[in-house]
């Protein structure tokens, strides 16, 4: 296995480092590089034992969609019971869960649920693509609103095809996802963060990927802020977006009333191409918080 | 063996169409016992093949006599019985010969309310089962289809409301009127005819996408649909389709 | 007597709480919006569509014979009878003649569907009271038995793709005719067996009895047909009222009771429809005539003649009805299906009012409503 070379080469890479902004509140100290290393150099004894523990006990979350479903609950039953292979019992949360076998068709309006509970899940976690409809689309193929294969949206490890499969390939699935994990390296996952950033975001309105939606958000506000700029004069220029946005978000609920009630008072000049900045740069900064939190 | 019978009665016929025509005459006697199980078997072979199984045709369709039923829909002879009742009331419909087994009605969207109201509770006539609320795109028109069916008696009816293509006005839905506000079944359908179809339900009190995304753009079910393209769907490159 | 309890005055304030599209207990993908005041609901919005997945755009951008073969995922747990009103509604328009012994057929198998759908609802109905896992086990071991019938002679579990326009595809053996009687010989023991389980069990009836009560008001309102209605006092049962296929040779009872159900009225409904299931096989077999079983040759350009129709099943949800429109091409025009799911989850918001928090799960199963059939 691969874990010899990691001891060797990968040593002065993997000390743990502190961010800049946490410096003053975090430290390391040398007995916890020296926990680090003690945990490298013993790596190639204890993963192999740690992953035939882990593999013979991965418990899936009940995430039954469609027709799948109905094989996967025949799979949990006295026939083909699959609690004999380790996964005991279907958990229902996925705080508590190591796997999630999409069973059915992911839409477009149903995508954004599974990401969020991929995301809740704890590491280690592992993904079998149950039917043709998560594989890549099946039946579905040119659909308007189903996602063409569930590995768009998450990292998949094991793709079972069958429309829907039978039993007894669920559990042929999950013997391979148990293979698959024997031999895994757990450490290098971690490292790589592979979970956490190989996620694709689905808005929930109007089930279209994020990045899609904040590339037209974008654009649209740079439209409106170029066209707003160029029906303003010299001075209106002269000012800078990014001051204009420290202002207002220090002063968030409070600006608009502020900049309205001006303009009798000030000159009109000054201060209209204020208030549509204003307006502009707190809608951008609405909708970039919308954005984050979805 | 089974996918072998039809196509063992397909091949008598497609290797001797025209040689053997008084053949074919004199066969349909003898081949009574065997193909009179058989019938409308030998019948899609006959519409896919109208040159060359010709001369069968009207022999093979003097066999089986009763048993099929005429295939176009002809307007039948007697007015309808929901028409008259109707019209007794003083609603103008009319009759549209569609179907062969439901009478088919057509309104405007302005006594459409009146007249479901009057179907529903006139004692004479109960149609209290509305089943569905459909949205149909045909060449001109856009269509909003009721079906109803009652709870207590035998009676079926279709009624349509035909919104023509060219009265709707440049970006905007066809409008038909409401009938959620009395008839609670009504409410979840039109508001799917509305995601899919985009005829939109004046004084709906919840007229909202209710099976696609709130905000999704465009209705599937019309002709002129465009699926959207983005990395969720897009094509592998590699991919036959 | 007892001391009065002096009641604070507490100033309270309405929940919105969302009960997802993924929750151990909903029968597929839904999600509630439920406002609750305390632990009472007060309103409650389904939010639909996690499961849409176009099946009427398939219906306009597939062939016929294609799309024969998709159905079955209309409403999975009832694979034939979706298949049966596509038939059905075909037949109509294009005037093809159903061979009897494809009639029998079909009756035959689409009662054996609706003793797995029944079954599986009885399953996952008490995995939703909280007998997770301990009961459902008896009902999915008979399903096995029917799936491995199935299996045998549609050649799918699940997804048969069996009824056809004009017909039925296999024949079967006199062998799986044998299994399928033994299967019946000891099919009504176990329902005594479920029977003894759940039916006078304490906990099941006072999670059921007098909760959801459906009045026949509200369910004219709402378009409810299926066990639903007829245990709530109206007769609607497609295979008694308008007869269609062999039922009218059939002698089954059809199980209507004389009161307003709640939803242990709903569960004993569909108990009994499971032993009016067996008798209907039962004659079926007896019945079943020899003869050709396909009267329209399945092959992959067929057409339908131009025209419209309309026709109906009794599915174990309710009526499944398929409006088709044929314009004589290789495809349809449109394809608009009448799911009884669709129907009788609109009557949710209503049975909701007011119910405890813990009622939810036990209304909305007895509802039987299956999610692809809501949302195709």
């Amino acid at each position: 296995m691969s874990q010899g070379n990691m001891s060797t080469s990968a040593k002065p890479n993997t000390n743990p480092v502190v961010p800049d902004e946490l410096k003053d509140s975090v430290s390391i100290s040398s007995i916890d590089f020296m926990i680090d290393a003690l945990g490298q150099v013993l790596s190639p004894v204890l993963s192999p034992i740690a992953n035939l523990a882990r593999s013979n006990s991965v418990w899936p979350m009940t995430f039954g969609t469609s027709c799948c479903a109905i094989e996967m609950i025949s799979v949990g039953m006295s026939a083909f019971d699959i609690s004999r292979f380790g996964s005991e019992v279907f958990r229902a949360t996925p705080r508590q869960a190591d796997m999630i076998i999409t069973a059915g068709t992911i839409t477009r309006k149903m995508a954004p649920a599974l990401i969020t509970l991929y995301e809740q899940m704890p590491e280690p976690k592992y993904v079998i693509a149950m039917g043709a409809c998560t594989i890549t689309g099946g039946m579905f193929n040119d659909s308007y609103s189903v996602v063409q294969g569930v590995d768009r949206i998450i990292p998949v490890d094991v793709f079972l095809p069958g429309c829907p499969p039978r039993p007894e390939g669920i559990l042929d699935a999950l013997l391979k996802l148990q293979q698959k994990i024997r031999t895994e390296n757990y450490a290098e996952r971690r490292k790589k963060l592979y979970a956490q950033t190989s996620v694709r975001k689905v808005d929930y309105d109007t089930g279209r990927p994020l990045e899609d939606l904040i590339g037209v958000v974008k654009e649209d506000t740079n439209a409106a802020l170029s066209s707003g700029q160029e029906a303003l004069g010299d001075e209106a220029k002269g000012i800078s977006p990014k001051a204009e946005e420290a202002k207002t978000v220090a002063t968030k609920p409070v600006a608009p009333k502020v900049e309205v009630a001006k303009p009798e008072a000030a000159k009109p000049e000054v201060t209209t191409p204020e208030v549509k900045k204003v307006e502009n740069t707190k809608d951008e900064a609405a909708e970039k918080a919308d954005d984050k939190s979805v | 063996m089974t996918d072998e019978k039809p196509s063992e009665a397909e091949k008598p016929e497609d290797k001797k169409p025209e040689a053997a025509k008084p053949a074919e005459a004199a066969k349909p006697e003898a081949a009574k016992p065997a193909d009179a199980a058989k019938p409308d078997a030998a019948k899609p072979a006959d519409a896919a093949k109208p040159d060359a199984a010709k001369p069968a045709a009207p022999a093979a369709a003097a066999a089986p006599k009763p048993a099929a039923k005429a295939p176009e829909p002809v307007i039948p002879a007697t007015a309808g019985k929901f028409e008259q009742f109707l019209k007794e009331h003083g609603i103008p419909c009319e009759r549209l010969p569609l179907s062969l087994t439901i009478e088919t009605i057509a309104l405007s969207g302005d006594v459409l309310q009146a007249a479901l109201r009057l179907l529903r509770n006139s004692s004479e006539v109960k149609l209290d089962l509305l089943l569905t609320v459909s949205g149909v795109e045909s060449n001109d028109t856009f269509d909003s289809v009721y079906h109803l069916w009652s709870y207590s008696n035998l009676d079926e009816l279709v009624i349509k409301v035909l919104v023509k293509k060219s009265d709707v006005p440049e970006g905007d839905l066809p409008a038909v009127p409401s009938i959620a506000n009395f008839w609670a079944a009504a409410n979840w359908h039109e508001r799917e005819t509305y995601d899919l179809m985009g005829i939109r339900y004046a004084n709906h009190p919840y007229m909202r996408r209710i099976l696609n995304p709130w905000d999704w753009e465009g209705y599937p079910l019309r002709r002129d649909y465009k699926q959207l393209v983005d990395s969720l769907n897009d094509k592998n490159p590699h991919s036959m389709r | 007597m007892a001391t009065e309890i002096q009641e604070i005055d507490l100033k309270t304030d309405e929940m919105i709480i969302n009960m997802g599209p993924q929750h151990p207990a909903t029968h597929g993908v839904l999600r509630l919006l439920l406002t609750l005041d305390g632990e009472t609901v007060k309103h409650t919005e389904p939010v639909l569509g996690h499961l849409h997945r176009g099946q009427e755009w398939q219906g306009q951008n597939r062939t016929w014979f294609q799309y024969q073969a998709l159905i079955d995922r209309v409403d999975y747990l009832s694979g034939m009878f979706t298949s049966w009103a596509m038939a059905r509604a075909c037949e109509e328009i294009d005037g093809t003649v159903v061979p009897p012994r494809a009639e029998y057929l079909r009756v035959m198998l689409s009662e054996m569907n609706r003793i797995t759908s029944h079954l599986l609802w009885l399953g996952t109905y008490l995995i939703d009271l909280g007998a997770m896992f301990g009961f459902p086990f008896y009902p999915f071991r008979e399903r096995e038995k029917l799936f491995d019938l199935f299996e045998e002679i549609a050649g799918q579990r699940m997804m048969f793709n069996y009824i056809r326009i004009g017909g039925v595809v296999r024949d079967p053996k006199p062998e799986w005719l044998d299994k399928l009687k033994r299967f019946l010989d000891e099919f009504p023991d176990r329902i005594d067996e479920y029977e003894t389980i759940v039916t006078q069990n304490p906990i099941f009836l006072k999670r059921t009895k007098d909760v959801g009560i459906l009045t026949q008001a509200v369910a004219k309102d709402y378009g409810v047909t299926g066990p639903c209605i007829r245990s709530s006092g109206i007769p609607l049962d497609l295979r008694r009222t308008k007869p269609y296929s062999v039922y009218p040779e059939l002698k089954f009872d059809v199980i209507t009771f004389d009161k307003e159900g709640d939803t242990w009225d709903r569960y004993m409904a569909r108990i009994l429809e499971m032993r009016q299931s067996i008798e209907i096989i039962r004659q079926c077999i007896d019945k079943l005539p020899s003869g050709d079983i396909m009267g329209k040759k399945q092959m992959a350009g067929m057409r339908i003649k131009a025209g419209e129709g309309f026709s109906a099943v009794e599915s174990p949800r309710g009526i499944l009805g398929c409006y088709v429109i044929s314009g004589g091409g290789e495809k349809a025009l449109r394809f608009r299906w009448r799911n009884p799911s669709f129907c009788n989850l609109a009557i949710l918001p209503e049975l909701l009012k007011g119910c405890p928090l813990s009622d939810i799960m036990a209304i909305f199963g007895s509802i039987d409503v299956i999610l692809p059939d809501v949302d195709r």
